[in-house]
């Protein structure tokens, strides 16, 4: 196959932006949760997991971003390495494919989602830390709470957030 | 934006066993303990905490430009008042600095150990986890001596320990985490205890030698029985008591540090070894 430097070159540069995005998002998601407490409720990663499955429409990348953006999440966290990031890839996998059988870009549509995947990535995430972790007489009564107030916060979050990238996509195109 | 659509679903499925079973490996080798998989964090800790430490400290920057030059409203009075108010403050100095010195002689008098807590490193918090779990990350690791299991502290109490290291970051478990446990003695009567992080804002008393006489307000140290933190730090104070679960009451601890608002933390990175046996222990109870 002939590969063409200009085409390669340009090829380089998206991945190279789609990885600073990447970086940037559990960067900037560090920050917040460090200076606004209640930051800690959102999941920037799982939002942008969720939203590069629905609108990039190929499920390689959103795998790729998903399992990505997990492995970051938990190396900056103290949870168990690849925890997050196999709650990502299938999270990513799931909205990849929701979004080629279904059509995705209802903001009732894309709530309903955010909330399941933020409800199923708590549930996921603690079952294997529990799995792998140290034991402990923790109590996760109040777990549930947790994961509903960041569902909640996520999936309002991802509305604005899906809404202003639907927006500068169209106004770029 | 455009989409991509894929020509064929076989790739897909290619692409998501591959990332399943690279997360899974890296779960796995961690549970059975046979590999450390602590290079993985150690790299994408040392490339992404730069760039966090980097935006810490712009958006730091830029309050500090606000904080001196646009909110000066009102600032002159406020300043007359400081002034009296550092005036007071020197002379309490002073008095202090004399019972500092009174002090000093009397611990040489009665040979006790010097209250220092060992070398110690003194570090910025510059980020949070973004997984929801209690945990902090800190802007100095094994090049400056942190190394796993070093206590973390703030002059107000404990902060937590250290749970991984990279290069020139640190993680730090706060107590309250759920994966956390301190070993403490009660500050009033000496007995001796296991506090557990909740997740919340709160610890809950695990036990303890007996819980009949707890009330509100008191407060706990640490025993240093644990080999992590050193003893006679302040870990929090009784909240609530509630009704008995099991054999033992049912009791929240308020942490002394304000665990939501740290900034800057001292990191114990060589204890200086203590007689950990409380003399006080045998004598108080009944």
């Amino acid at each position: 196959m002939t590969v063409y430097p200009l085409t390669r070159a340009s090829t380089l540069g998206i991945i190279g932006r789609f990885a600073l995005a990447l970086v940037a998002v559990v960067v900037i998601q560090g920050i917040l949760s460090f200076r606004f407490k209640v930051f800690g409720y959102f999941d920037l990663p799982l939002i942008f997991s969720v939203y590069y499955g629905f609108t990039l429409g190929n499920p390689v990348a959103s795998i790729v971003i998903g399992s990505s953006l997990g492995l970051m999440q938990d190396s900056l966290s103290g949870a168990v390495l690849g925890a997050n990031g196999l709650s990502k890839t299938l999270i990513s996998f799931f909205a990849a494919t929701a979004g080629s059988k279904f059509a995705v870009d209802q903001p009732v549509t894309r709530a309903f989602a955010l909330f399941l995947f933020t409800i199923g990535d708590g549930l996921l995430v603690t079952i294997l830390g529990l799995m792998v972790g140290p034991a402990s007489g923790a109590i996760y009564s109040g777990a549930l709470g947790g994961w509903a107030l960041s569902a909640m916060f996520n999936t309002l979050l991802g509305l604005v957030l899906f809404g202003y990238h639907d927006r500068s996509g169209n106004a770029a195109t | 934006m455009s989409r991509i659509v894929s020509t064929t679903k076989k790739p897909t499925w290619i692409a998501l066993a591959v990332a399943l079973v690279i997360q899974t490996g890296l779960i796995s080798i961690q549970a059975r303990r046979r590999i450390d998989a602590g290079f993985v964090r150690v790299w994408v800790l040392d490339s992404l905490a730069p760039m966090e430490k980097l935006a810490d400290r712009s958006t730091f920057g830029l309050s500090s430009v606000w904080d001196r030059y646009v909110a000066l409203i009102g600032v002159h009075d406020e300043n007359q008042r400081l002034k009296h108010q550092a005036d007071d403050l020197q002379m309490q100095l002073q008095r202090n600095r004399e019972d500092i010195v009174e002090l000093q002689r009397l611990r040489t008098l009665l040979s006790l150990a010097s209250s220092d807590r060992g070398k110690t490193v003194v570090a910025r918090v510059i980020g949070r986890d973004p997984a929801r779990s209690q945990t902090v990350t800190i802007d100095k690791g094994a090049a400056h001596g942190v190394k796993p299991d070093s206590a973390v502290i703030t002059p107000a109490g404990v902060v937590g320990r250290v749970i991984h290291t990279s290069n020139f970051f640190a993680i730090v478990q706060l107590i309250v985490d759920s994966q956390s446990a301190v070993g403490v003695l009660l500050e009033s009567t000496r007995r001796q205890g296991i506090v557990r992080g909740t997740g919340g804002r709160d610890l809950d008393l695990d036990y303890i030698d007996d819980d009949n006489d707890l009330k509100q307000g008191d407060a706990f140290l640490t025993s240093g029985l644990d080999r992590i933190y050193p003893k006679g730090l302040p870990v929090g104070v009784i909240t609530t008591i509630g009704p008995r679960r099991g054999l033992l009451k049912t009791v929240q601890i308020r942490p002394s540090a304000d665990l939501g608002r740290l900034e800057e933390v001292i990191c114990i990175i060589e204890q200086t070894h203590v007689d950990v046996v409380d003399p006080g222990q045998g004598t108080s109870n009944p």
